[in-house]
Order: structure tokens, then C-alpha cells, then sequence
């Protein structure tokens, strides 16, 4: 009997009573009742699932169901407005790996989620069932939605996975939010996590762990556009044509010399609005502003706030580019001392 | 030196566990335990103090198993429930708590008034106020805070060990008659019998499994943190105990030795030590009395919008805003409205509120305890953390010693025999 229920989806087991994601909503939700319709499949009557009922009137139809006249519920079931999901609106939860196999069940329709909305999804699971949700989601799908995660969950859920499941995701992120991450982690797990990795990101991760969390260094992105400071915006274009580190990264691009020294920020907008043979350096934003990659979070905080930036470049005591910090990371850091 | 430096970092590792185990054990502690444990010290003197040891053992076995599963389970108690047992059988639970627990909300706003009054202050200057701040404290306190200014309430306590010093027992006597097993004899006193039933009916209740449970999931704690949450939970049963045993010394010192063994609140315990133990000790009773009832006022009705909403599927939580979760936040709203206003209400008997109340606890208690050994020893549940045959031994007689005694103190009080 158990063997036999292990690869199906049973109504009263799975579903009733349960959380399950409603992918429409955004929401986790907990199963009232279950609606279902007549098909038929090789001449042969079937019944399906129509939808699942997450609101009162799925709730009092199994309460009373038997214990008042049929005819007496049916007309109150009808005063009360149903909370339907449709079927195919469900994601379901199951935190035993080898039953999400045979059920098939996989968390596609959630993939296809704003990575915030997904982090919030899971920040209302049980630990359980965030572990089933993050194992199920593909590399950059769950990358996306870890960052969005409260660091304090982000920890605990790295935690639970697998140490070369979580290299794997932590490639895919942000190098910055996946230092901060590993940082917050003991030694020798992020220590595990390390070795995971391919030797390129590996280092990344090193040189970026190497940096007090507080600094514009322990915030900053490596990932930055830098072009030549000798060259033009058609330049420019091709660079961040091959460029890999999403649209938030490429809000200004750095103009360095052959030393990597910085020389000035070009902002995306100047790049767009200018004929493709304009020098760059003629389009920098004046003055320059850049930070010390020891300057304090406040203090990076101030420079963002009173010159009204995107982003925001960080050097070294040679004043070579080490790095970036956009707007994003700033807001991050603000709320947290709110 | 070094010692002093160990000791004060082993002080400091003991105060950052503190949390829900501790805020949940002391507000067992709540007016209706301080006049029970008042009228045990003024009848019976230090004759009934054997029942502290067993009662801190039972209320650590059974808050630990709730702190456990919440830990393990990432769920609160009345979601695992209804994922196991059903809508129905949840309706059922979640219908008598609210009742039990309204019950007890009133007694709660009962202390505020009757704990004011010893100051002179009007009830109903000081039950509309209170239940402002009550509401406030949560509404506006954001979730960290909150924990604080109840850890901060639980120290209060404080207050009754002070009292107790002030009211200079005998140490020896006391501390004597704490270890000392009970003889057949002093059963026979008339009315102990009801009395030990009344302490440990007292002691474990529904709504604080549910409580417990649920805020270890909102903090987030997790297998691997377990171990620090069983601690606080220890350590907030200990300190929960030693205070009551202390409100039964003051009585036992005072009151008991100057006969007067009828009490019928813990206001009338406080106004009766005024003369015998002295100005101070009066006040530090009071004040306990008024931060026990201002502090349980808080948290029972939370608990009890937490519980109802997790079990029936609303949006839950102090993490939520008012619009994301209104059912949480109304019904948080009408309980203390309600709660506050019934006290207000002139010749209404309150009596018959709380023993309807208490009745209801007594049915609702062997349900919320039985599903809870179930739960805890679901292996797809629980996984290596079912109970150890030690602890289900713990467990199942605490369980069983717990229903029969609330139902013999059930019966008692509808048939009117006790106290």
C-alpha cells in the first residue's frame, strides 16, 4: 500500500491541508479544498483537477459536509465568493527527493517568478521545504532568488544543500552578495564551498573574502565595465555588447589607462545620446567621484546620497580600479540599519 | 581574576539564548497562577512545597517537546496538526482555545484592575490605558523589539524573590520542605488534594504549546540552533518555579502565620501582606502582580491570533503589515478590546467567565497534548528527533497525570466540591 502510494499524488496525503505555491498570487497558501471536473481519456470518464480552494467557502464545505441537509449548504456555499487557484497556477511542495522523481514534480512555473517574489515565497516555507525548493530550481534561477533572500535565511538555507550545489549556485550569483555569504558561513564550510568551485571564480571569491564587510570594498562588484580612456563610444558599445554581468552592472562605465588606473565614468545615458566616432573622454560625468576601497559603508552611503549616483567606483591606494558599487547594494545597506 | 571574567562570559552566553522558552515559561506565571500559588502558601503554609520540583520537571518536558518540533519542523504546533490530523479536528482545537484563552485574557485585565486598585487607581482609567499600551506594544513594536520588552517583563519577576526576601521565611523550614517527599498525612489536609491539582492545572496549558512552537518558528530557529532553545526553555521553566515557590514562601510567612488562610485574589494577598510584612514587600508584590497581568495581557491574545491563523490558512505574523495580514491583526484587535471591555462591565460575574473558561481548558488540554506525543514521534515528521523512550516515559506521564488531574479539578469545579 505504501509502496504503491509512493508514486502518486494522493488528494487527501499531498494536497488537503497542505501549502502549496500559488504561482498567480505569489503566495504560499494552505489546500481548503480540492474542485474537480469530469474528462474523459480513451472514451473512458475521467475526473481531474479543476482548481484548488484557498478561501472560506472550501473551508465550511468540508467542515459541514454531512453534519447539516445538502440542499441547506449548497445555497450557503453559494453566498460565499470562492478563492479558487486554477491547477495550473499550483507548485507543489515535497521535500522527499525521491518521491519529487517519481511524482515529476519540479518547480518550473515558480522559476518563472521575479527572483524577489520567489525569495519571499520561500522565506514563508518550513526549512524543509525551502531545501526542496532550492534543490528543484535551476543554478541561475535559485542564484538570483538567494540574493534576494534575508541574509539570515540565505545562511541557513546554504546550510541545508549540498556543498557543490551551493558552489554551483554562488558561481551564478553576484561575486559580492556571494562573498558576503560565504563570509557569513564557518570557515571550513565555505572553506567546502570553495573547492567546488572553478579556480577562476574560486579566487574571486578569495580576493573579495580578503575585505572587511563594512568597507566599499566588502560591498563592491568586480563585475564592472572598463574601457581604454583613449577610445570612442562605438569602442564603448562593442565592450559592453560582450559584456556578461546583467543591465544593473552597466549603468556607467569606468574609463582606465593602460596601468588600470581610473580615469573617469562615462554614464550609460551620454554613451546612448552620442554619435558612435565621440571620444569617450569627452562625455565623462565632472567631477570625478570615487572611493577608497577602505572607506566606511556611511561614508559611501553620504557620496551616493549627495551626488546622486548609480554607481559608484572604488581603487585602491594606486589608485587602480578595483571595483564598483551600485545603487542597489546602498539601499540594501541603509535598510538594514533602519 | 579569571574566574570572575569566565563566569561573566558564561552570564552573557546564558543571557543571548534567552528568548521565547523564557518569555513563554514566565507568563505561565500570569495572575491566575500568582493567586493559586498565594493560596497555596496562605492555606497550607510550606506544607505543599514538594509539588515545585515535579511541576518544573513536567513543564520542561513538555515545553521542550514543543520547542523541538518547532525546531525540527519549522511549523507551529496547529499547522502540523491540521497537516496531519485535518480541518475538522483543527476547527475543533482552534474553537476551544479561543474560548480558554478569551477566558484568560479577562482574567489577565482582572489583575490589571485589581493590582491598580491597591495604588487607587480607578479600573476604569487603568484598563483602558493598558490595553492601549498592550495594543501598541505590538502593533507598533517592530518584531525584535517585541522580543526585548518581553524578556525585559520576564526579569520583572524579580520582584516576587524580593518579596520573598523581605518577608524573612524560614529558610531552613522551606527549602527543607521543598525536598522532602509528601506523606499520606498531609493529603488529608482538607482541600490539598485540590489545591496540588489547581497548581499543575496551572502550570501546563494549551495555549502555551502553540505559543512556544510558533515563536520558535518565527525566529527562525533551526536543528542545528536546537540545542541553544532547549536551554532557554530550561532555564525559563527554573526561573518560572523558583518564583512561584517564592509567592508561596511570602504567604506561607506571612499570611499562613498569622491565620489568615482564605484568600480570594492576589489583590487580597497583597493588601493582606501590607501589615505583616511591611510597606515594601507590598509594593513589590503589587507591582508583580501588575507586570504579570500587563505582560500576559500581551501575550495571550497574540498567541492566540497566531495560533488560530496558522491552523485555519490566514497570513500570520508580526513580520506582515496590517493590510498583509488583517485577520491576525483584527482579531488580535477584538480580543484585547473585548478582554478589556468585559472588565468594565458593572456586577458582571466574572466567576463564571473564568471557570467557564477553565472547563473548556480542561477539555482542550488532552487533545493539544496527546497530538503533541503523536506528532513528536512521527518519524517522516521528526526524523532522528523523535522522543527517546526516556523521554516518551517522561512524556506519556506527565500526559496521563496532567489530564486526570485537570479533569478531577474540572469536575470539582462544576460540581462545585473544591476549593
Amino acid at each position: 500500500m505504501l509502496e504503491g502510494s509512493e508514486g502518486m499524488l494522493l488528494l487527501e496525503r499531498d494536497l488537503l491541508d497542505q501549502q502549496v505555491i500559488d504561482v498567480h498570487g505569489r503566495k504560499v497558501v494552505r489546500v481548503n479544498d480540492v474542485d474537480l471536473y469530469r474528462d474523459v481519456l480513451d472514451q473512458h470518464p475521467i475526473l481531474k483537477i479543476a482548481s484548488v480552494d484557498v478561501g472560506a467557502r472550501g473551508a465550511v464545505r468540508r467542515l459541514l459536509k454531512g453534519a447539516v441537509p445538502n440542499a441547506a449548504l449548497r445555497s450557503l456555499l453559494r453566498r460565499i465568493p470562492p478563492r479558487a487557484i486554477p491547477w495550473e497556477f499550483v507548485d507543489l511542495i515535497e521535500s522527499d527527493p525521491a518521491r519529487r522523481v517519481k511524482l515529476k514534480i519540479s518547480n518550473d512555473r515558480l522559476a518563472e517568478l521575479h527572483p524577489a517574489d520567489i525569495a519571499d515565497i520561500v522565506e514563508d516555507l518550513a526549512p524543509d521545504d525551502r531545501e526542496a525548493v532550492f534543490e528543484t530550481l535551476d543554478h541561475g534561477v535559485a542564484a538570483d532568488a538567494l540574493e534576494e533572500v534575508d541574509p539570515k535565511l540565505q545562511k541557513s538555507i546554504v546550510e541545508s544543500l549540498d556543498s557543490d550545489r551551493v558552489a554551483d549556485i554562488m558561481e551564478e550569483m553576484n561575486p559580492d552578495a556571494a562573498a558576503d555569504l560565504l563570509g557569513d558561513l564557518s570557515d571550513e564550510h565555505s572553506e567546502a564551498i570553495l573547492q567546488e568551485m572553478q579556480p577562476e571564480e574560486r579566487q574571486e571569491m578569495r580576493d573579495l573574502l580578503e575585505f572587511d564587510e563594512d568597507t566599499a570594498a566588502g560591498r563592491m562588484t568586480t563585475y564592472y565595465l572598463s574601457v581604454e580612456f583613449g577610445g570612442t563610444v562605438a569602442d564603448a558599445i562593442a565592450t559592453l555588447r560582450a559584456f556578461e554581468g546583467g543591465p544593473a552592472a552597466v549603468s556607467t562605465i569606468f574609463l582606465t589607462d593602460s596601468h588600470g588606473t581610473l580615469v573617469g565614468a562615462v554614464p550609460l545615458a551620454n554613451l546612448v545620446l552620442s554619435p558612435s566616432s565621440q571620444p569617450l573622454l569627452s562625455l565623462v560625468s565632472e567631477p570625478l567621484i570615487s572611493c577608497h576601497q577602505e572607506t566606511k559603508e556611511n561614508e559611501v552611503a553620504e557620496l551616493f546620497d549627495k551626488y546622486n549616483l548609480l554607481a559608484l567606483p572604488v581603487v585602491d591606494d594606486q589608485k587602480m580600479l578595483v571595483g564598483m558599487i551600485t545603487a542597489d547594494d546602498i539601499i540594501s545597506f541603509l535598510r538594514s540599519k533602519i | 581574576m579569571k574566574w570572575l571574567r569566565r563566569w561573566k562570559i558564561q552570564i552573557l552566553v546564558l543571557f543571548s539564548v534567552l528568548g521565547p522558552g523564557f518569555i513563554t515559561a514566565n507568563v505561565d506565571n500570569d495572575p491566575g497562577g500568582i493567586f493559586t500559588y498565594s493560596q497555596t502558601g496562605a492555606q497550607f503554609g510550606y506544607s505543599l512545597l514538594w509539588t515545585m520540583i515535579p511541576i518544573t520537571v513536567a513543564l520542561i518536558v513538555v515545553q521542550e517537546m514543543v520547542a523541538r518540533m518547532g525546531a525540527v519542523t519549522g511549523k507551529g504546533l496547529s499547522d502540523l496538526i491540521r497537516e496531519e490530523y485535518g480541518l475538522r479536528t483543527t476547527v475543533f482545537v482552534m474553537l476551544g482555545l479561543v474560548i480558554t484563552n478569551f477566558g484568560n485574557i479577562v482574567t489577565e485585565f482582572a489583575g490589571i484592575a485589581g493590582s491598580m486598585e491597591l495604588f487607587g487607581l480607578s479600573k476604569y482609567v487603568t484598563v483602558p490605558v493598558c490595553a492601549l499600551i498592550v495594543w501598541l506594544l505590538v502593533i507598533k513594536g517592530a518584531q525584535k523589539n517585541v522580543e526585548k520588552i518581553f524578556l525585559a517583563g520576564s526579569f520583572f519577576y524579580i520582584t516576587y524573590i524580593a518579596a520573598g526576601v523581605l518577608a524573612h521565611p524560614d529558610w531552613t523550614h522551606s527549602l527543607i520542605a521543598t525536598v522532602k517527599p509528601p506523606t499520606l498525612e498531609s493529603f488529608k489536609e482538607k482541600g490539598a488534594i485540590f489545591t496540588v491539582i489547581g497548581l499543575v492545572g496551572t502550570t501546563i496549558a494549551p495555549w502555551m504549546q502553540f505559543y512556544l512552537q510558533a515563536s520558535i518558528v518565527e525566529k527562525g530557529v533551526t536543528k542545528r540552533q536546537y540545542k541553544a532553545s532547549r536551554l532557554d526553555v530550561i532555564v525559563g521553566c527554573i526561573f518560572t518555579d523558583v518564583v512561584a515557590w517564592f509567592i508561596i514562601v511570602v504567604c506561607a510567612a506571612t499570611l499562613f502565620a498569622h491565620g489568615f488562610h482564605n484568600i480570594t485574589s492576589a489583590k487580597d494577598a497583597a493588601e493582606a501582606l501590607r501589615p505583616l510584612a511591611g510597606q515594601y514587600a507590598f509594593i513589590l508584590f503589587a507591582l508583580g502582580l501588575f507586570n504579570a497581568a500587563l505582560f500576559s495581557a500581551t501575550i495571550l491574545p497574540l498567541s492566540t491570533v497566531y495560533t488560530v491563523c496558522e491552523g485555519l490558512g490566514f497570513e500570520s505574523g508580526l513580520d506582515n503589515k496590517f493590510s498583509e495580514a488583517p485577520v491576525f491583526y483584527w482579531l488580535y484587535t477584538l480580543l484585547i478590546a473585548l478582554g478589556a471591555g468585559v472588565i468594565l462591565i458593572p456586577n458582571l460575574p466574572l466567576f463564571k467567565i473564568i471557570l467557564g473558561s477553565q472547563v473548556v481548558n480542561g477539555i482542550v488540554l488532552p487533545f493539544v497534548l496527546i497530538f503533541m506525543l503523536l506528532l513528536i514521534n512521527k518519524k517522516d515528521l521528526m526524523g532522528e528527533y523523535v522522543n527517546s523512550t526516556l523521554m516518551n516515559v517522561l512524556a506519556w506521564t506527565t500526559t496521563v497525570v496532567s489530564i486526570v488531574l485537570t479533569l478531577i479539578y474540572v469536575v470539582g469545579l462544576v460540581t462545585g466540591s473544591g476549593g
